[in-house]
């Protein structure tokens, strides 16, 4: 087991420095020069000084090598560094730590909500597999899984608008156990719900057709216990391994969402930061998320084994 | 089944997925839709007597009349036209975007599975990595930092030559979006292809090829792929829709096709501006993506269930 776990980190920290030397590169050559980005704002003609610009370089080290900077970029990042906006002068750690609570509580409630939502929801469609209640859930579910979260938002919005009264329509922060939050949740939250149900449902309905679950049924086990007890377990394994793929439509999502409702998170932040060409804000965002799509997908890796016994197996033997 | 099938023709592998895919009507119904909107984008701008960036200040943030189906915008463009302009965009971009990385992933993936080895094992690592970085960062990311030295390109290519094309705004947009769009999207093609070709690469049939002597690119392209052409119509179905999304998702950031062409995506984030007086600029957009989306969800899954009858038990 630890052998296992050595060997798919070993394999995890490449990938991890690939994507952040991809996504530096494309900074690097593409965003231009950031002496200039910063002093064509900033008063005064230093921009078109040639000599200056040149001692200012020098200074910030902005003439080594691109693999260099690189070096020390992550030399940096290692000691909780992520540079200084070129936009606003200010640190882009500090940026991102007033912002990242707002993003991270969004995010958690909407894991939450997904299991509590889909997970139940899901079994019962599989269970009652072809009857018109699996339909209306299945159907409801692709339909939630189609539409965008930045229709979903304001389309629920204009609706909202008709029935409530002048004044009180949600937008903005207000903390985790404000009003304001329920929308956005829930609009965050229709992917995962259309991800996770039907995942749980196939589950289901692959199981149902194990040995073990018709001797349950033949022994006169109560269809509940049946369903919480044999089905349930072994519908959860597959069930876990998508968290990788629930944390990329969050973090996609909540881009949308903050945007559409005003909410100071990591989403909002990442637009202002690409208005303002502000590459040392937008390079820390993108890397910060796929790094914990990329944990994520590790976690699920180190979990899997203890969740289906069958698979360490396998895997160990490959 | 009690009905009996009075259709004596032949029955192929095709035949018979079109007949399934007739008695699924949401599939139907999404086949009509999408039908219904690739109309609209080649005719569109024929049928609307107003022309899509005409401004007609008189008539500005009108609701929806009897001139003005759909109402007009702030700057009085008629939001119809505009909206049957987006169809337009939308496909252009899905079907861009859909070929480019259905090329990319194919060829890859049909080597890597093909070939095994080294290569394999590169590739394979490579697209995992793609799929576990947000897609929308990246893009995001492509777009921020080759703008600048795209545009710079393109003018240099425009004093050089003189010809026109490389000043026009819209092309630069085209080309970003579809190839930084295309740059996440060949992954899922790659992976789905080299499970195919996997999956069929030692059956006797390829042996007996490798056996005749046949070049590996004949056995590749004529034994091997067409194996793999199911699965990839569905895929590609479900990714011409995916890239419809993303294209409004990217122009709804300002960071996809940008005004004044009509997007569907940038016409909601001007909806969203505004929508507490003229909720009418943001529904129509807002609504035509809603059912363009579900068109093609719907159509995918019948596509899945009617060429892959062995999923559906």
């Amino acid at each position: 087991m630890l052998a296992y776990i050595i060997r798919r980190f070993l394999i995890w920290v490449p990938s991890v420095l690939l994507v952040m030397l991809g996504v530096y590169a494309l900074a690097f050559y593409g965003a231009g020069d950031p002496i200039k980005l910063i002093f064509l704002r900033a008063p005064g003609d230093v921009a078109y000084d040639p000599v200056k610009i040149e001692a200012i370089r020098e200074q910030a080290g902005l003439n080594r090598p691109f693999l260099v900077q690189f070096g020390s970029y992550i030399w940096n990042l290692l000691q909780g560094n992520f540079g200084n906006s070129l936009f606003s002068g200010r640190s882009v750690w500090a940026m991102i730590s007033a912002a990242a609570p707002v993003s991270f509580l969004l995010g958690l409630c909407s894991i939450i909500l997904t299991a509590v939502v889909a997970i139940p929801l899901g079994m019962l469609a599989g269970l009652k597999q072809n009857s018109r209640l699996d339909y209306i859930i299945l159907g409801t579910a692709v339909t939630l899984w189609a539409i965008p979260a930045y229709v979903a938002g304001p389309l629920l919005m204009v609706l909202l608008l008709v029935v409530l009264p002048e004044g009180s329509m949600p937008y903005g922060w207000g903390g985790l156990f404000s009003v304001k939050i329920i929308l956005p949740l829930i609009v965050l939250s229709f992917q995962p719900i259309a991800l996770i149900l039907r995942q749980t449902r196939a589950a289901v309905i692959e199981v149902m057709s194990e040995d073990y679950v018709r001797t349950a049924r033949a022994k006169g086990v109560p269809e509940l216990v049946v369903a919480l007890r044999h089905i349930l377990r072994p519908v959860l394994t597959p069930v876990v391994t998508q968290l990788g793929l629930i944390m990329i439509t969050i973090v996609n999502g909540a881009i949308f969402v903050e945007l559409v409702f005003g909410l100071p998170g990591l989403g909002r932040l990442t637009v202002q930061a690409l208005i303002n060409s502000d590459f040392p804000v937008i390079l820390a965002i993108t890397l910060i998320g796929s790094f914990l799509v990329m944990a994520s997908n590790l976690l699920v890796d180190l979990l899997y084994p203890l969740l289906d016994p069958r698979a360490a197996d396998a895997k160990g033997a490959r | 089944m009690t009905m009996i099938d009075t259709d004596d023709r032949p029955s192929g592998l095709w035949r018979d997925a079109w007949r399934r895919l007739r008695r699924n009507r949401l599939a139907v119904a999404g086949l009509f839709i999408i039908f219904g909107v690739v109309l609209v984008a080649v005719i569109g701008p024929w049928l609307s007597p107003y022309d899509f960036l005409s401004q007609n200040l008189d008539v500005r943030n009108q609701p929806p009349s009897a001139s003005h189906w759909l109402g007009t915008d702030d700057l009085g463009r008629d939001v119809l036209a505009r909206l049957m302009f987006g169809a337009r965009t939308a496909f252009l971009v899905a079907i861009g975007v859909t070929v480019t990385a259905v090329f990319i992933g194919v060829s890859l993936g049909a080597v890597a599975g093909f070939f095994g080895g080294p290569f394999d094992r590169f590739v394979m690592w490579f697209t995992d990595i793609t799929m576990s970085v947000p897609q929308l960062l990246l893009v995001v990311v492509i777009n921020a930092s080759l703008k600048q030295p795209i545009s710079q390109w393109m003018e240099a290519r425009y004093i050089e030559t003189l010809n026109p094309i490389y000043r026009n705004s819209t092309l630069i947009d085209f080309v970003l979006v579809f190839g930084s769009m295309a740059l996440i999207s060949w992954p899922a093609y790659a992976r789905l292809v080299r499970a195919q070709v996997l999956s069929v690469r030692n059956r006797p049939y390829v042996t007996a090829a490798r056996a005749l002597g046949l070049t590996n690119r004949i056995i590749l392209t004529r034994y091997v792929l067409p194996n793999a052409m199911g699965p990839l119509i569905v895929a590609v179905s479900a990714g011409l829709g995916t890239a419809m999304v993303l294209e409004s998702a990217f122009s709804f950031l300002g960071v996809g096709v940008t005004p004044p062409t009509p997007s569907w995506g940038n016409m909601i984030s001007d909806g969203l501006r505004v929508w507490t007086n003229y909720p009418h600029l943001l529904v129509a957009p807002a609504a035509v993506l809603a059912v363009v989306t579900v068109a093609f969800n719907f159509l995918g899954d019948g596509l899945n269930d009617a060429l892959n009858p062995k999923g559906q038990k």
